[in-house]
């Protein structure tokens, strides 16, 4: 009986989450893995049967690793651009975070809200501000500097020169996304960093550490579990994320395929690319390309998981809750 | 090992003075305990000489180097705070090799140092351990030891015992001083329990709202306190303050407390007599209970209002008028609430306070 009624009541708890993650979870993963069997193109209903071979898209995927030179470059693009904005989010946004928990209090206001303000403008809006300021013409903003400056005396093809590609692809997609997404560890770290009880901050120093010291060996310990928590979180959500790509591909200013990552492939693939894109769309390919890499996501993240120790982190409560 | 001094330091959170000006010496090897209630400024002092805080105004010196914008880091002084601040993510061992890690000694002498350190202290088997697996005593312990193992040239310590039961508060309270004389580091150490700082210092410093109020023995400060305030403050239960008239008997001043008047001898005479009132004080322990007023004593007759039983002891408190008077007195002795008594004081156990100044007549120059 009192079994049964503790049932009924963990049921009561969990139904609600249970619901939303089936419904908006759940079902679009099953349809998705269905859909990646299927030869769906421009969205006809005709086509979404199943192929004789189920796994043809993946395979189809297999071979453009190997044979596609636009795909190829796809694939380069996801690593050098997870793994770096990657660090540059995480670091970087340790390295703020500890240079504004060391400001005095007013400065440090200041800094937070400056680095906020990427996060807080709509996405188009941002990245219209760097689509005029990467822009090939004279028109745009870096040209127009450095050619006031002499610098160089015609306009440069910043993101699409093919003899800049695909680095300064790279380095515009990076440092577009870098300046968002830094502010997310600053804000995590620098709020952890301030639950540091003061008093240990004062012993380390009246222990004779410099400041350097102290960020070693006090700081950054004390916040290792946001540090591993960010880097997970980040990791997955660049794995996924193509907004601001998205744009700068759209608009042209960057090189389409060295600026793709795999979830933008995902996208165009499926929903086509305005302007120069390609007329017909696969939702069978991409649904596959998209299977791929929720499964390659789930993988890394529990990899991370296990790798930095979450079990460990994860502190037995003391006394019996 | 040095002598730390203090000259005219205030400290001020804006508009608040944590401390004003205050001039102190605390010599080579001494143990003084800065003694005072809450919120008087007694951290912020501690924080100063440490270097945490910077002095609004004034100058801190440790011996003949002049520390007052030296970083904490740079200024060689061991510190254990209030709440002790281990480092919870380093085991006991990591804690206290931390200061001599910092320095970049060998690895062999930090080990030695450490263990060392660890056996004075009676903390050898906890090395391994987290500060969070320790008790308030042995965490106590293990930030003593972070303090000492660097060998300070100062040694601060903030209520290192206030969170530690009655027992082990008086245990560590020996070794502690048993530790500064076999060290010889000079040391300060803040309490707001006096019994702590008469039984463990060289020198008690009271201060209250940020001004130093008495500097002094142990001694001193219990039998001569200076201003009503120290009065009031040392002692468990503090002095007994009385208001009295001076009144004029046969060309000298005589005090009258109530019914009786007391007529001391000269040098004091001629001090009262330039008061109209003052204010009488003498601790509860000098005072003794009687059915009849005593030969050669100050006799006060009062009414009995309480009596508390402590086991070793008994205190009476009583009515002189409408002021109450503590009386400690033998666990036998039990009056009846509502009977009247006689207080019985030696004449030189009394103390007169100004009521205008609040000082001591003692230390007033004629
Ligand atoms: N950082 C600060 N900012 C503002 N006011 C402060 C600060 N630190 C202390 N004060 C004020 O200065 C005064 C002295 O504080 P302090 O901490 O030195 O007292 P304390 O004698 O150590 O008291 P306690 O026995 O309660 O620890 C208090 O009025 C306190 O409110
Ligand atoms: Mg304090």
């Amino acid at each position: 009986m009192k079994m049964a009624g503790r049932n009924a009541a963990l049921l009561f708890f969990l139904a609600p989450a249970f619901i939303l993650i089936a419904l908006f979870y759940l079902v679009p993963l099953a349809i998705t893995v269905y859909v990646s069997f299927t030869d769906m193109q421009n969205w006809s209903l005709y086509t979404l049967r199943l192929l004789p071979n189920p796994l043809f898209n993946y395979a189809r995927l297999f071979h453009m690793m190997l044979y596609d030179p636009d795909f190829v470059k796809v694939v380069y693009t996801t690593i050098v651009f997870t793994l770096v904005t990657l660090a540059f989010n995480v670091l970087g946004g340790l390295g703020l975070a500890i240079a504004v928990y060391l400001m005095e209090e007013r400065l440090s206001g200041f800094f937070r809200g400056l680095w906020l303000l990427p996060r807080m403008t709509p996405v188009a809006v941002y990245a219209l501000l760097w689509y005029y300021f990467f822009l090939g013409s004279r028109d745009g903003t870096l040209n127009a500097i450095l050619m006031a400056l002499g610098v160089i005396d015609k306009p440069v093809q910043w993101g699409t020169d093919p003899r800049l590609l695909p680095w300064s692809a790279w380095a515009i997609i990076i440092y577009v996304n870098v300046l968002v997404g830094v502010s997310f560890g600053m804000l995590i770290f620098y709020s952890a960093l301030r639950s540091i009880p003061w008093e240990q901050v004062i012993a380390a120093r009246v222990d004779g550490a410099s400041t350097l010291q102290l960020v070693r060996h006090i700081l950054i310990p004390s916040i290792r579990w946001h540090i591993m928590f960010v880097t997970v979180w980040q990791l997955l959500s660049l794995l996924t994320t193509y907004a601001h790509i998205f744009l700068l591909v759209e608009w042209g200013v960057v090189d389409r395929w060295w600026s793709s990552t795999w979830a933008l492939y995902v996208f165009t693939t499926a929903f086509g690319l305005g302007g120069g894109g390609p007329s017909s769309t696969y939702q069978g390919l991409a649904a596959a390309a998209a299977v791929i890499l929720a499964l390659v996501g789930a993988g890394l993240g529990l990899l991370a998981l296990r790798l930095l120790g979450f079990r460990r982190m994860i502190v037995p409560p003391k006394g019996e809750l | 090992m040095v002598e730390v001094r203090l000259e005219s330091v205030s400290k001020r959170f804006g508009r608040v003075v944590a401390l004003h000006e205050v001039t102190l010496t605390f010599e080579d090897g001494s143990f003084t305990a800065i003694l005072g209630p809450s919120g008087s400024g007694k951290t912020t002092l501690l924080y100063l000489i440490a270097g945490i805080y910077k002095p609004s105004s004034g100058r801190i010196y440790f011996g003949d180097r002049d520390v007052t914008n030296m970083p904490p880091n740079k200024r060689n002084v061991g510190l254990v705070f209030q709440n002790y601040a281990l480092y919870p993510h380093m085991t006991v061992y990591d804690n206290i090799a931390f200061p001599l890690r910092l320095k970049k000694l060998p690895r062999d002498e930090i080990d030695r140092r450490v263990r060392e350190v660890a056996k004075l202290l009676h903390i050898e088997e906890l090395l391994e351990r987290y500060p969070s697996q320790l008790s308030g005593g042995q965490q106590q312990r293990v930030a003593m030891a972070r303090a000492l193992v660097k060998q300070p040239d100062v040694l601060l310590l903030d209520e290192p015992l206030s969170n530690l039961d009655a027992l082990l508060r008086i245990k560590i309270r020996a070794e502690l001083k048993r530790l500064q004389k076999d060290l010889g580091i000079t040391t300060i150490y803040v309490t707001h329990d006096q019994s702590e700082a008469l039984a463990l210092a060289d020198r008690i410093v009271v201060i209250d709202r940020g001004r130093i109020q008495q500097v002094g023995t142990p001694d001193e400060v219990y039998a001569r306190p200076r201003n009503l305030f120290v009065a009031g403050f040392i002692g468990s239960p503090p002095a007994n303050l009385i208001p009295a008239k001076i009144v004029a008997r046969s060309g000298s001043a005589c005090v009258a407390i109530g019914d009786t008047v007391y007529c001391p001898d000269k040098p004091l005479s001629e001090k009262l007599a330039r008061f109209q009132e003052v204010i009488v004080a003498f601790r509860p322990e000098h005072a003794t209970l009687g059915e009849e007023p005593a030969e050669n004593m100050v006799s006060i007759e009062a009414e009995v209002y309480t009596v508390e039983t402590l086991g070793k002891e008994n205190i009476v408190t009583l009515l002189v008028g409408a002021t109450p008077v503590k009386v400690v007195v033998e666990p036998s002795v039990r009056p009846q609430p509502g009977s009247k008594l006689f207080i019985n004081v030696e004449p030189e156990k009394l103390m007169f306070f100004d009521p205008e100044t609040e000082l001591n007549i003692e230390y007033i120059e004629v």
